[in-house]
């Protein structure tokens, strides 16, 4: 057993590694490359992340995916967006499932199914992002406002699961 | 405490999705809004279902005595599974247990109890087994939150010793009994001939020999040898245990051959209706079991001999060992002969008139361990002059008139039996 535990278990560390990194170099497909330093960084964090998929560092290499993309990018929406988004989905739903266990624990086949039709279903929301904010891209207001709208809207969905979740726990 | 606690994945979409909620609004970039709502829906999902009860986790296994080689289950109990949706079990190994998977560890999804991991189990050395303890963790739909590691202690199984493949047609040298199935020297009413004689008030009509009869004019009837049962004891050296021991299958200790021998020789003479008891020279946790019979008993005898442990009793060379022999016993002494206090209590034995048999239980081909810090061409000349010593003792015994047979399984003992049970009908000279 090698050090990344079963070959399935490696095979979803990989699948994490390989998940920020396509969501990172995305921007490259409209030209814009991130610095080299930056690759190194996030890819540090990205192998932190696969070794250890319930620490810490795999936010960090998400936050800093998403502060690139940030920079890298004003206004939009971009095609390229949902490429980085599925990038950055399966690189954490790889480490859902690798966070199960320890590394030697061969990953559940029925687990795996589920967790992959799951996500399938939340990256449906990045498509329906994109497309209201392409719609909207053309109004005359602030794209500012819109996107504040949109923050909210995200914003109460949460809200009201954890109200949800508040009230069936008192039941 | 035990409580349900936010999984890193949680923790992990929770802050991606309102980092890139907040960049959105701060840049003011769509972009980030589409990178982060999938993970916005993760964290809301995780949240909604997080579980308000509070389950207990034990594991329990289906059997706590079992022979070497057999297996058993552990079974996962939870006491409320409502909104688990994963468990993982993790255990510890341990020695001398093989577990299915192998590396002990176990996840899956779970609708009711039935579904809950279930982990195979299967003993490969002969004692008390303690399972390695293991970690549980439930995990809450959407993998939002986690209860535990929740830490059990393993349980415990007594391992029987296998029951080896052993049969033998020697009958006892000396039974002394009441019914059994070893032909005595004694007239009964067994079914092997011993002779023709006049008829005497009491014998059996159907005992007539007709032929005899009218050829003399008197009445003759046919005698027969008696058939009864003999006891049989059952002496295990566990003074030492030389040599390393891998299991069912692997290599055998001195104290693998011995306590499997001494299982399968107890179970033969259970069944043939003998009496047996065993003494057990070694630590005194483990108590002798007196003469008996039935399968009651010989549970009794495997139950023993599975807590059979290498070490000296306390009172160890002070005194020589009590082995509390009565007349028409037979006496099979289990040892790897390298302890003199064995050798001078069989030697006793033999100087009776009781018929002794000693099965050498040394493994051969023995691998010499070498204690840390030891020279291993020093260890092994000591060990070479040992195995000297020890020839020189099993000579000086068979001189005596005690055979010394290694274990081989069946037919060990059958050659040997019937060559003291020859010499039993010969006039001896005892010591007292």
């Amino acid at each position: 057993m090698s050090r990344m535990g079963t070959p399935a278990q490696a095979a979803l560390r990989i699948t994490i590694l390989a998940g920020v990194m396509v969501a990172l170099l995305a921007t490259g497909l409209r030209g814009v490359w991130p610095a080299w330093w930056l690759v190194v960084l996030v890819a540090g964090l990205a192998v932190a992340f696969a070794l250890l998929p319930e620490a810490a560092m795999g936010t960090a290499a998400t936050g800093l995916v998403l502060a690139w993309w940030g920079f890298a990018f004003r206004g939009g929406p971009y095609p390229e967006a949902l490429l980085a988004a599925a990038g950055l989905l399966t690189a954490h739903l790889a480490a859902v499932v690798a966070g199960y266990g320890p590394r030697d624990l061969p990953p559940d086949p029925a687990t795996v199914r589920l967790w992959a039709v799951r996500g399938a279903v939340v990256f449906l929301a990045a498509p329906a992002v994109y497309l209201v904010a392409t719609l909207l891209e053309g109004q005359p207001e602030p794209g500012g406002i819109w996107i504040a709208g949109l923050a909210a809207a995200l914003v109460t969905t949460v809200a009201a699961g954890l109200v949800l979740a508040g009230s069936s726990q008192e039941q | 405490m035990t409580r349900w606690r936010p999984t890193g994945a949680l923790s992990r979409s929770l802050a991606v999705g309102v980092l890139g909620l907040g960049l959105a609004v701060g840049f003011g970039d769509a972009v980030l809004v589409v990178l982060s709502a999938p993970f916005l829906l993760l964290a809301a999902f995780g949240i909604i279902h997080r579980p308000s009860t509070r389950p207990d986790v034990d594991a329990q296994v289906d059997h706590l005595h079992l022979h070497e080689g057999q297996g058993t289950r552990s079974r996962l109990l939870v006491s409320d599974l409502d909104g688990v949706e994963q468990v993982t079990r993790m255990a510890t190994p341990a020695p001398f247990v093989a577990t299915h998977p192998a590396h002990g560890r176990i996840g899956r999804l779970v609708t009711d109890n039935s579904s809950l991991p279930v982990l195979e189990i299967s003993p490969r050395r002969w004692g008390r087994r303690i399972l390695g303890h293991e970690d549980v963790a439930l995990t809450s739909r959407w993998a939002g939150y986690r209860w535990g590691p929740v830490a059990l202690v393993g349980n415990q199984l007594q391992v029987l010793p296998v029951r080896a493949p052993y049969d033998s047609r020697a009958e006892a040298p000396q039974p002394l009994g009441l019914v059994g199935a070893h032909r005595s020297r004694r007239v009964g009413s067994g079914s092997e001939f011993s002779g023709i004689r006049p008829f005497q008030a009491g014998d059996r009509l159907r005992r007539i020999n007709w032929r005899v009869s009218l050829r003399s004019r008197n009445l003759h009837v046919v005698t027969a040898r008696a058939e009864e049962d003999t006891g049989v004891l059952l002496v295990v050296d566990a003074l030492a245990d030389h040599g390393r021991s891998g299991g069912l299958e692997g290599a055998a200790s001195s104290l693998d051959v011995t306590v499997r021998a001494c299982a399968a020789l107890a179970e033969h003479h259970v069944r043939r209706g003998d009496r047996v008891s065993l003494r057990v020279i070694g630590p005194r946790r483990v108590s002798s079991v007196a003469f008996g019979t039935g399968e009651r008993h010989l549970r009794s005898l495997l139950g023993q001999l599975s807590m059979v442990g290498p070490g000296e009793p306390r009172t160890f060379g002070r005194e020589r060992p009590f082995l509390g022999v009565t007349g028409g016993t037979v006496v099979i002494v289990l040892s790897p002969m390298l302890a003199d206090a064995v050798a001078t209590a069989t030697a006793t034995l033999v100087q009776r008139g009781l018929p002794v048999v000693v099965i050498d239980t040394l493994p051969t081909g023995m691998a010499l361990e070498v204690a840390e810090g030891t020279d291993p061409v020093v260890a092994g000349l000591a060990w070479r002059m040992r195995l000297l010593e020890r020839d020189q003792l099993l000579a000086r015994l068979a001189s005596l008139g005690c055979p010394v047979v290694a274990w081989r399984g069946a037919g060990t003992v059958d050659d040997v039996m019937r060559r003291l049970a020859r010499r039993a009908q010969m006039p001896q000279v005892r010591a007292r």
